[in-house]
């Protein structure tokens, strides 16, 4: 947070700290989504530079850091995506782009034991909730879009997904200070 | 709908799993309703930490470099009024040093409204007009974006300003009438991307124009904002000249 109140005031220093501290985790995300390191790389820059500029925005009464820049860079990650995929550019299905080993001090900031709680919360749903839950979060499927890649009624993968977030939100209760990175 | 029919999306939107359609609904729902903004960031927080489930992935050196070089130029452009300023957000701008500029702009934006309505002072819709797009300028994170005449359109002017939610108004200035069976079309312009289609609108006999539109979501960070001359009704990609632009990406 004042990290972001110190960019907020034009401090090159605090930005640059700021990208080291999310930079493992943005990354993955966004590679996650676009499957494409160029791609990757570009809306990451997109995304620090925004925060630069629009590091005032931020309302700590509103969220935490962590979850500011998460969905900042999520959703910059999706709009990249469906562009690309309306371009017909999308990566190949199941062709990952190898990403370079992540370093030692990288992981420490990463924080893996979040990764735990959350995998492991995950595993408690039903693939049914799980399912249009990461096709919606990482694939930036719409929830008709879902309906049809799943072959359900639309209603159906509605009170799934609200159904699986919600457990999830139960699953993680508690653990909300494990996300303040 | 109700609200608790906007309650029922919140979730989903958490997700960005609406329809673009059910979307724009809920956004203008968001935007006076404090009990369903609340819920939507607490679901927001819940779902981003689905973040940390991707692996962790190291970006190449040159994105950091490419970051910091780019906001080194930043610093040390020189302190002169820059255009962006205008579709900050005024009212946050307040007490900085940037604050003076935004202010000046501001004041000229409406200072610029009032003589156009006084050069049209018979017309009441003007006014209301007018009023309508000053409302929604001083909306909370709202952004004003001039776009100046070019080609075909020299001497015209236009000023879009639109609230967070992409609620949009434009108001146009001296733009010649529009022929038989055309309109003139707003377009947003985001990236190398193709131009995406806003409304239609034809100017009065005094040249002066209105739209109200909702923006894509994909255009409320950065975009570039023009008008065309295209058939009457719209198209899904420019077909004709480019009356009016802004210059800087917003």
């Amino acid at each position: 947070m004042e990290l972001l109140k110190a960019i907020a005031a034009r401090d090159e220093a605090a930005l640059a700290q700021l990208y080291d501290r999310y930079r493992v985790i943005l990354f993955g995300l966004l590679m996650r989504i676009l499957n494409n390191r160029e791609e990757a790389e570009d809306v990451l820059q997109e995304v620090f530079l925004q925060v630069w500029r629009k590091a005032d925005d931020f309302d700590e009464e509103r969220g935490r850091p962590f979850t500011w820049l998460v969905t900042l860079g999520r959703s910059r990650g999706i709009d990249r995506l469906r562009t690309l995929a309306s371009r017909e550019r999308v990566a190949e299905a199941g062709a990952r782009e190898a990403v370079e080993e992540v370093s030692d001090a990288a992981s420490d900031a990463f924080k893996s034991e979040q990764r735990g709680l959350v995998n492991k919360a995950l595993a408690q749903l039903p693939d049914e909730q799980k399912s249009p839950l990461m096709l919606a979060y990482f694939d930036g499927l719409t929830q008709s879009e879902i309906a049809t890649r799943l072959g359900a009624p639309l209603g159906t993968v509605k009170t799934r997904m609200r159904t699986g977030l919600m457990n999830l939100r139960e699953l993680l209760a508690g653990q909300g200070e494990s996300f303040g990175f | 709908m109700v609200h608790e029919d906007y309650k029922e999306m919140i979730l989903a939107r958490a997700l960005s799993a609406l329809d673009a359609a059910e979307e724009r609904a809920l956004n203008e729902h968001l935007e006076n309703c404090d009990e369903c903004r609340k819920e939507l960031e607490e679901w927001q927080a819940t779902v981003a930490t689905l973040a940390v489930v991707a692996d962790p992935a190291e970006p190449s050196p040159k994105v950091r470099e490419h970051i910091l070089s780019e906001v080194r130029k930043d610093l040390s452009a020189p302190e002169v009024i820059p255009f962006r300023s205008t579709s900050r957000n005024v009212w946050r701008s307040f007490g900085s040093l940037g604050a003076m500029a935004a202010v000046v702009l501001f004041t000229a934006l409406i200072v610029g409204l009032v003589v156009m309505w006084r050069e049209n002072n018979a017309n009441k819709d003007r006014l209301a007009q007018i009023n309508e797009f000053l409302q929604v300028a001083s909306r909370p994170g709202a952004r004003v974006s001039e776009l100046r005449g070019v080609d075909l359109g020299s001497g015209a002017t236009a000023t879009l300003a639109y609230d967070k939610t992409g609620h949009a108004m434009l108001l146009a200035d001296k733009l010649p009438r529009a022929p038989q069976g055309k309109a003139y079309q707003l377009w947003f312009i985001v990236g190398k991307n193709p131009p995406m289609p806003g409304k239609t609108f034809s100017p009065d006999d005094e040249g002066n124009g209105v739209l109200r539109d909702q923006m894509p979501k994909e255009a409320l960070e950065s975009a570039i904002f023009a008008i065309t001359l295209e058939p009457q009704g719209g198209v899904d990609a420019p077909t004709g000249p480019i009356y009016l632009r802004s210059f800087e990406v917003n």
